[in-house]
Parts: structure tokens; sequence; C-alpha cells
């Protein structure tokens, strides 16, 4: 008895500490709180030599400083003028220090790199928090303990980037410093008190996610092995602030508020961080972030598994893979709608921003990410079907996998066709209008939507069929079950491709409403369905068990394909959300002046990205290398296999 | 070919280098013949996967910003020398597979975006300072086509734009769509019985149920046709044109934004140059320019008129279309000469509005002929007439003033001589110069 409540103190007072150490982590933040909520007081930034003198620095006649008040650009409400105007800068190496290179494209690579290593230390504790979980509520004690081991060898590898992403961090400041230091300048005499936040949280995130790993093995059992999953959940609210505090730089720089016409700071801190866009950015990128990490851990599954030298090795990193991939499509296929609401925020800010993402320069670029997100579904699907090859009893199945291709190959096409071209004068008029004389008639809104609804419809029907790959379902009203789903999926799909067709008839702003009954139909599918399917799988029967690491070879490189899709896409819509501002480092506020305010071809921005991408994965395969490197210095009894324990190929821990 | 291999080997030969005497080593230092022959062997297909990078990157240097749509073709091999090498360094080779793919995938969608269309945005437009009050009517309107279309003889080609970005949503010619503001023919006409709607409240900007009731406080509302017009760029949302409102808001928020303020920041005289174009392109007397300027001031108030050159930072480009420095090719393109001309050797130039220039066979016979009034002696001299002052001889089947006639001024010294070097080479049925 009094062992047990020596224990129960024990826990207790390890509880304590870490609220404690957590607090005191937390404490500047808190501490810096105040001046946020009343709004700061950054100083006016230091006027450019050829800056006119603000007005509101004039002192009136006896000698006390003049207030002068300015109506905000977005908020339209008065505030006190409290900086100076955003400065006028030309083209010299006074507002634009330069190498022999455009300074630009060393910034989009700094800026690039910087994002993404960050994308992925900041998803990957939100897998962890998932998946230790799900291992704590797990009744399965085996199940319980892989689950646990996956959620370490996450973090083990995030723990490697953290560190890059940091050095990209500072490198990215010191390129912002460098070459373009009026604007950085004037951005951080808004952003000052954010920007420390910013450094503070920095910090606790660190402190955090050492304690969160290195107490991994202190923390494993009761009370603690929660407090343990709890950290991570701090850890992720510091981590989701963080990049919230970011994107309202970029949401600053988009569609500014806070400041009057001129640029000046009016003294309310949350007007220029709560910007129009800066919501709809947030989920997007949060979203974005998930399906990014879901993508690297696959990829590096993938990796272990084709280096993989031994059977229970291959077992657990096709694990790990096929559980990366399924968060990682998870969280792709809200993504678009997300999308959706970002244009939709937007067309509502400023029209023209819209048109020229969707119908004017930049409209190419939205034709490539359409054909991004048809290679992402369609590699999801292929991975899906491989991996039905490991279950036996999944046969049935596979003999159908020819008209999900057919169905999805269709459904991409009709995806991918354009309707309004932007063109030269010169290809406007060899091609009589903006719209092709053929595929002009077809690439609809409607039918498009059909396409990739009828894609993601068929992502579902997929899934499902893993699900139940090796498994006959022997609930009483299994026969009744599968009628009714197969009847769901056939009315879905008729609905769906109905209003493609309906839409050809009908004006086109009538036409974009149906976008809301295609959707309603996919996700009802997605949600019903995949529900359905579980209750109906309930003390299913097995056919066979799932055979892991059985599966083929080429699945991996689908998984590879889909990291570097995602990876590509993110450094393409991180490109058009940049480059749509055009002419302005911030819109409308503050001109871009340097030989660089022009938007590159199509071709020199795919150029870019792709070598963006490429230097990513070629570094963070490097750390994975370095990651097995270490792996092989562990003693070898501590690779000794245990019955029923969960492989530990990492090294343990 | 050998441009390429040579700055390959130009960049990579210490390496090479390198690799060689390795090779040497292995050759001539590992004693058991098995071993010495997998090492030499290795080291062998290392130097072929060097020499491939090599070019790799080459090809990327010497392309980067070219408009090579070649530059896939490194990653591709890339690709291929990363395969190899899996092959023959088992230890590595799911790295190497994998990097290897990885490139392949990048090609595919590098290959994808350079096969699209090439669109590139260009400069901010440039600010250009103007006597609008010392114009004509006539070239008022010139001014407000440009505005509005971005340049002369614009209004007719589809999706052309200028600095005031109207045509991003109205519509100017009879009868076409116009989904997401009003079309804009017979404005003129139209506004007398927009004044007259209950729903515009003239006289009594009070009782209006839009987002603003007046442009600013005391404004009041329009009560001629041009103050109607100026009312509606500078307080779009003062009166909503049934049907067009904000999406949600009843028609009593217009999504169009204040013309005077950023972006699109046009000063009085710029808005007095479109108007004037709205009446003259319908054949209707516009109002003067003073009485247009009038009917502005009444609703923007002097602290918000943006000011026409105080603003223009320095050196932030010029009112020039090319200033010289560019290759010949972009400055036919960036004076659009390319729409209307076919030029031999120019990428994209394939118009037929304007005659083909193929100078060096028409210019002598152009000079001879009876019609021809200029004061041109030479090839060159003709050409370069003819670009500054088309009309001095307008070439039969062509009709007179389609072309503009501000290349003199929208083209540098530079610019222009490079132009007519280019063109006074061209001569009928022989191959064009080399650019």
């Amino acid at each position: 008895m009094g062992r047990v409540s020596r224990i129960n103190r024990k826990k207790v007072w390890s509880a304590v500490a870490l609220v404690a150490i957590v607090g005191l982590l937390l404490l500047p933040v808190l501490v810096s709180l105040p001046a946020l909520a009343g709004g700061g007081a950054p100083e006016a930034a230091a006027p450019p030599p050829d800056a006119a003198k603000p007005p509101d620095a004039a002192a009136g006649k006896d000698g006390a400083p003049k207030v002068e008040k300015a109506r905000d650009v977005f908020y339209k409400t008065e505030g006190i003028v409290s900086g100076a105007p955003a400065p006028k800068t030309a083209d010299n190496t006074q507002f634009y220090p330069r190498y022999n290179f455009e300074s630009r494209v060393l910034l989009w690579f700094a800026n690039q790199q910087h994002l993404y290593y960050g994308s992925f230390v900041l998803a990957v504790p939100i897998f962890c928090m998932i998946i230790e979980f799900m291992g704590i509520v797990s009744k399965d004690k085996a199940m319980a303990k892989k689950y646990d081991q996956l959620a370490y060898d996450f973090i083990k590898i995030s723990l490697t980037a953290y560190s890059l992403t940091a050095i990209l961090g500072g490198i990215l400041i010191f390129t912002f410093l460098t070459l373009y230091p009026a604007f950085f300048g004037y951005l951080s005499s808004i952003f000052r008190p954010v920007m420390h936040i910013y450094a503070l949280l920095f910090v606790a995130e660190s402190g955090t996610i050492y304690i969160y790993y290195y107490g991994w093995d202190k923390m494993k059992e009761g009370l603690l092995k929660w407090i343990h999953v709890s950290m991570s959940v701090v850890l992720n609210v510091i981590g989701t602030t963080l990049m919230m505090l970011a994107n309202s730089w970029i949401g600053f720089m988009m569609s500014p508020a806070g400041v009057d016409e001129q640029g000046r700071y009016l003294g309310n801190i949350w007007h220029a961080i709560h910007t129009a866009l800066w919501n709809p950015l947030n989920v997007h990128r949060i979203l974005g972030n998930m399906a990014f990490g879901g993508g690297v851990v696959a990829a590096y599954a993938a990796y272990r598994f084709l280096s993989a030298k031994t059977e229970e090795e291959r077992a657990h990193y096709d694990w790990m893979g096929y559980i990366a991939m399924a968060i990682g499509v998870a969280f792709l296929i809200p993504l678009p709608f997300a999308g959706y609401w970002l244009m939709r925020e937007v067309y509502a800010y400023r029209q023209q921003m819209g048109i020229t993402l969707m119908g004017g320069l930049l409209a190419w670029l939205f034709i490539i990410q359409a054909t991004m997100i048809g290679i992402l579904f369609l590699s999801s699907n292929y991975y899906l079907w491989q991996a039905l090859g490991r279950m036996r009893g999944a046969e049935k199945y596979q003999r159908y996998i020819k008209y999900l291709v057919f169905v999805l190959v269709v459904g991409f096409l009709i995806f991918i066709t354009p309707h309004t071209i932007v063109m030269t004068p010169a290809e406007l008029k060899a091609m009589g209008g903006q719209q092709h004389p053929v595929l002009g008639n077809y690439g609809v809104m409607s039918a498009k939507n059909g396409g990739i609804n009828v894609i993601i419809t068929t992502t579902v029907l997929s899934f499902i069929w893993y699900q139940r790959g090796n498994k006959i379902p022997t609930v009483s009203w299994a026969k009744f079950g599968n009628i009714f789903m197969g009847c769901f999926f056939g009315l879905a799909y008729a609905n769906i491709v109905w209003l493609a067709i309906y839409g050809y008839y009908i004006p086109a702003n009538v036409r974009v409403g149906l976008s809301v009954p295609q959707v309603a139909t996919t996700l009802s599918c997605l949600f019903f369905m995949t529900a359905l399917n579980l209750v109906m799988l309930k003390g299913a029967k097995e056919s066979g068990p799932i055979e892991w690491g059985k599966i083929s070879v080429r699945s991996q490189y689908a998984l590879i394909m889909l990291a570097t899709a995602f990876t590509w896409m993110m450094g393409l819509m991180g490109y058009i959300r940049s480059s749509v501002r055009l002419f302005w480092h911030v819109n409308e506020i503050m001109r871009d002046n340097s030989p660089w305010a022009y938007t590159h071809t199509t071709g020199f921005a795919a150029n870019m990205i792709s070598f963006n991408v490429l230097f990513f994965w070629v570094t963070i395969l490097f750390v994975f290398w370095l990651g097995t490197l270490g792996a092989k210095k562990v003693p070898v009894e501590a690779k000794v296999a245990v019955p029923g324990r969960a492989p530990q190929p990492v090294g343990g821990h | 070919m050998a441009d390429l291999l040579l700055t390959a080997l130009g960049m990579g030969w210490p390496v090479l280098l390198f690799l060689v005497c390795l090779l040497g080593y292995f050759w001539f230092g590992i004693p058991e013949p098995e071993k010495k022959r997998r090492a030499v062997f290795k080291t062998f297909i290392g130097i072929i996967a060097a020499v491939m990078a090599f070019i790799a990157i080459a090809n990327y240097k010497v392309n980067f910003f070219g408009e090579s749509r070649l530059l896939p073709v490194s990653l591709v091999m890339i690709t291929a020398l990363a395969f190899m090498m899996g092959l023959y360094f088992s230890n590595v080779s799911a790295l190497l597979k994998i990097g290897g793919f990885m490139f392949l995938v990048a090609a595919g969608l590098s290959g994808y975006g350079n096969w699209l269309p090439q669109v590139e945005g260009g400069f901010p437009p440039p600010e250009v300072k103007l006597q609008f009050d010392a114009m004509t009517k006539e070239q008022l309107a010139d001014e407000g086509e440009k505005i509005i279309f971005g340049g002369i003889g614009q209004s007719k080609v589809q999706g052309a734009i200028g600095k005031g970005q109207c045509p991003l949503c109205h519509g100017f010619n009879e009868g076409f769509l116009s989904e997401r503001a009003p079309n804009l023919f017979g404005i003129p006409e139209r506004s007398k019985q927009r004044l007259e709607d209950p729903r515009y409240h003239k006289g009594k900007p009070g009782d209006r149920d839009t987002v603003e009731k007046e442009s600013f406080a005391g404004a009041g509302t329009a009560q001629t046709v041009q103050e109607y017009i100026s009312e509606s760029h500078a307080c779009p949302s003062c009166y909503v044109v049934e049907g067009f409102g904000l999406k949600g808001s009843n028609d009593k928020e217009s999504q169009m934004p204040k013309i005077h303020k950023p972006p699109i920041s046009l000063t009085l005289g710029e808005l007095a140059a479109v108007d004037t174009w709205l009446y003259v392109r319908e054949g209707k007397e516009p109002p003067s320019y003073d009485e247009i300027v009038k009917a502005y001031e009444k609703f923007i108030p002097e602290a918000e008129r943006p000011k026409p050159q105080e603003d223009k930072p320095a050196g932030a480009g010029g009112a020039l279309m090319a200033d010289g420095s560019e290759p010949v090719a972009e400055i036919f393109a960036k004076a659009q000469c390319v729409t209307c001309h076919t030029i031999p050797g120019i990428p994209g130039a394939a118009g037929t509005i304007g005659p083909k220039l193929v100078e060096k066979t028409n210019a002598p016979a152009r000079l001879r002929d009876p019609a021809y009034k200029g004061t041109a002696k030479s090839v060159r001299e003709y050409i370069t007439e003819s670009v500054i002052a088309p009309s001095a001889f307008v070439v039969k089947g062509f009709p007179d003033n389609t072309m503009p006639k501000v290349f003199g001024q929208k083209l540098s010294a530079g610019a222009l001589n490079k132009i007519v070097d280019y063109l006074s080479q061209l001569e009928e049925g022989k191959a064009p110069p080399k650019i």
C-alpha cells in the first residue's frame, strides 16, 4: 500500500514538475501578450533617406506632438498614425543590394527551403499526437506498442529536421536583410512585437519538443503517458500559433490591414495580423502541411522499405508507409475545399486578384495544379490497389481495377481541360478567341468539378475495397448493406455526372452553383460509406491476414511519387500565392521597384520549383541516410526481437 | 552539343581528373585480380555518371535563364545516371533509385510547365507624365483607350487590357456578354435612365440603402450624365446596377474598386481621358476636359486625388516599351509589332493586319513608288520613317491609321536602331539573319 502511494506521489510530483517546465517555457509569451493585446507600440520605421517625413512627426505650436489620425485601408476604422509611410523604393543598390544574380530567386530558394522544413516539423507532431493517442486507447497491447513505436519514429525524424529548419530560418532572415532591407525594415516595423513573440514561441517549441522526445521512455505508463500525450497537444498549440504568426506576415503582404493608404501603421496590431486572407491561409496551410508531412514520412518509410534487409523491417516500414499515406490523403481530401474558401476570400477582397489567379496571368499555373491533383489521386489509388496484393482474399476486387483506371483517367482528362485561356494577342488571333474551338466547349466548371468529384469518389471506393480486402462481413444485414452501398455509389456517380452534363445547358453564373450538390455527393460517399463499411466490418471474418512487407516494390515508388508531387504542388501554390501580388511588396501599399518586379514565365517557375523540390529531397534523403548510420551503432542485443514485441528498426529508444 | 561538352568539362574537370587518378590507383594498386576488376569497373561507371551529371548541370547552367525547353532533359539524364549507379553501388542503391525517381518526376513536371504556353507578366505599368489638360478630345480619347485596353486600336482585341483594368469585368462592345459588371456600350445614353431610376435617389443620398450613400460627406448625388459616370468611378457602391452587386449584398455593395484608389489609382486627368473615349467611340460629343474634371472633383475630395507624378519613384522604368538593351525579338514583342506584322525569323510574328516586313526587298520598291511622299532616301531611313510616322507611306491594301503613331516616343533610339538593323536585312525568299 505504502509503495503504491509512494509511486503515486512520484507521479504527482512528476506532473507538477512537467507543468512547471511547460509554464516556464510559455511564460515569456504570456508576458508579451499584454503588449500584443494593447496593440503594441512599434516605433516608426526609420524612414529611408528619400522618404517623406511622416506628417505625424511634426510638432504642434506648443511643442507637443500633433496627433494625426488616418483610416485603416481594410477595416476602415480610424487610428492614430504611429508609423512611417511604406518606403518608396527605387531600382538602386541602396534599396535593393544585390549580387550578380536575381535577388528574388535567391529569396525564393531560401524561403521555400525554410517552408518545406518548417511545414514538415510542424506537421509531424500532429501525427505523433494522433498516433500516440491511438496507441493509448488501443485495447490490443501489441498494436498499442506498435503505434507508440511509430509515433516515436516520426518524432525522431522530425527532430533531425528541426535544427535544419532553424538554420534555414536564419538564412532566410539574412537573405531578407541583405537583399531587401527597405522592405524587411518596413515589415518588421509593423510586426515587431509579433516577431518577438514568434522567436519566443520558437524557444518554447524547442523546449517542449526536447522534453517530449527525451521523456518518451520515462513517461510511458499510466498518468505520465497521458501527460506525455498532452505535451504533444501543447507542442501542437505552440507550433500552430507559430505558423499562424508567420502567416500573418504573408497575409499582410497580400491583403494589408492595420495601416492607412500610405502604409502608416495605425497602432492596432490585431488588425495587421487579422487581415482578410489570414484565416483562410491558416486553414489551408495546416491541411497542406499535414498532407505534405504525410508524404515525407511515407517517402521515408518507402526508403527504409526498399533498403530493408529483414522481413521484419520490411513489414514495419510497409505499415509505416501505409499509415503515413493514409494520413496524408486524409488531409488531401479536404484541401481543395479549403482552397475554394481561400479563393472565395481572395475574390471578395480584390476581384482583380482572383481573376489574375484563376483567369489571368497565373491561370496556366492552375492548369498545372489541376494536373498535380490528378496525379496525387491517381498515385494514391495505385498504392491502394497494390496494397490489395498483400491481402489474401482481395483478389476478388483486383479484377475490377481496370474499370476504376478507366473512370479515373476520364475524370482526370475532363478535370484538366481548360476553358478560357490566357494568351498573347498573336496566340489569340491564331486560335480565334480565348476559347479553343473544340476544347473550349467542354472545359466548363461544372464538368471539371464533375471530373474531380468522380476522382475523389473513386478514391473513396478504392479505400473501401482496401478495407474489405481480407474481410468478409458477417453482420446479419450484410447483403442488404452491400446492395445499399452499391446503389449509393451508383447514384452518387450518376448525380455527379448528370450535374456535370446539365451544366452545359445553363448560364455560367447558375452553373457555378452546381458545385455544391456535386461536392455534397462526394462528401456523403466519403463519410457515410466509410462509416457504413466500418460498421459492416465489425466482427468480420478474415479471409487471411494482412501480410505486411509483402507489398510490391512498385507501390513504394507510388509513395515516393506522392511525396514528390506533394512537395512540387506546395512549391507551385506558394509561388502562385506570392506572385499574385505582381509588382507589390505589400499589395497596393509598397511597390516593388526592383529589376525583378515582373512575373516569370510558367516554364521558369516550373524549373525553379523543380530545383527547390530536388534540393529539399536531396538534403532530406541525406538526413534519412544519416539516420540509418546512427541506427547501425546500436548494440546487437537491442536488436534482438522479443516475441510479441514491435520491431525496432530505428535502433530503439 | 560540342559547346555543352566543353562547358561540362570546364566545370567538372577536377572531379573527372580525381576519378581518373582513382582508376589508375585501383588498376596499379590492388593486387587481387577480382577486387581490382570490381573497383576499376565501379570507378569507370562513376566516371561515366560524373560526365553525364556535368553535362546535365552545364545544360541547366547555360539555359537556365533562356527559353530553351530542353532543361528537363538534364533531369532525365540525372535520373538515368542515378539508376545506373544504383545497379553497381548496392549499399546505397535504394537512395540512388529514390533520388533518381524523384528527378524523373520533377523532370516530367518541369517539362510540362515548359511545354505549356509561356506567359510572362510585364513590368509594372509605366507612370508617364501626360498633359491631359492640353490635349484635344481625340488625343484624350486615344489616351483613354490606352488606359482601358493598353493601346490604341486595342478596344476590338479580345483580352486586351490596360492600366485601368476595366475589361477584366466590363464588356465594351455591343452585345458582348458582360457577366461581372455592366456592359459599357451606350453608357452616355443609359446614364440618363440611371439617374431617373428610383433606386438611384437623385438628390436624396440619405434615402439610399447602399453601403455608401455618398462618395464623401456632403458630396451629394449626380445631376448630369458626366457626374453619374464620375460618381460610378469614385464611389461604385453609392449606386449598384441591379444584379451586379457583391455576392450576398443584395446589390447594396459593388465589387468594383474605387478607381482613383490603389491598385488602379487613375488620376483625374486619366479619368477624363477614359470618359472622353466612352463618348468619342460612340460618335458622341464629350464634355470638355474641365467639365469632366469638375465632375470628378465633386466626388473625390482633394486629399484623395492621386498625384500624377510626385509618387513616381526614381528609376522605376520610364514610358518606354523597350530601351534597346533587349534582344531584337524581344523588342518586336514588347512593341507588339508581332501582333500585326509577319516578320521572318521572329518567333510569333505572324500578323496579317499590316504588311509583311521583308524590307530589304520592299523598301527600295516603295521608295521608287510614285505615291511615296516621304523624305527617306535609303532603306534604313525608310524603315525608321515607317515606324515613327506610319502614314508617310501606306502600303496598298492596308488601311491608314491602323498602326499606332507613338513608337517614336515609345522606343529608345537604341531599340529603334536594332529594329531597323534587323528589318533592313530581311529579303523575300531568303533566310532571315540569325538573332
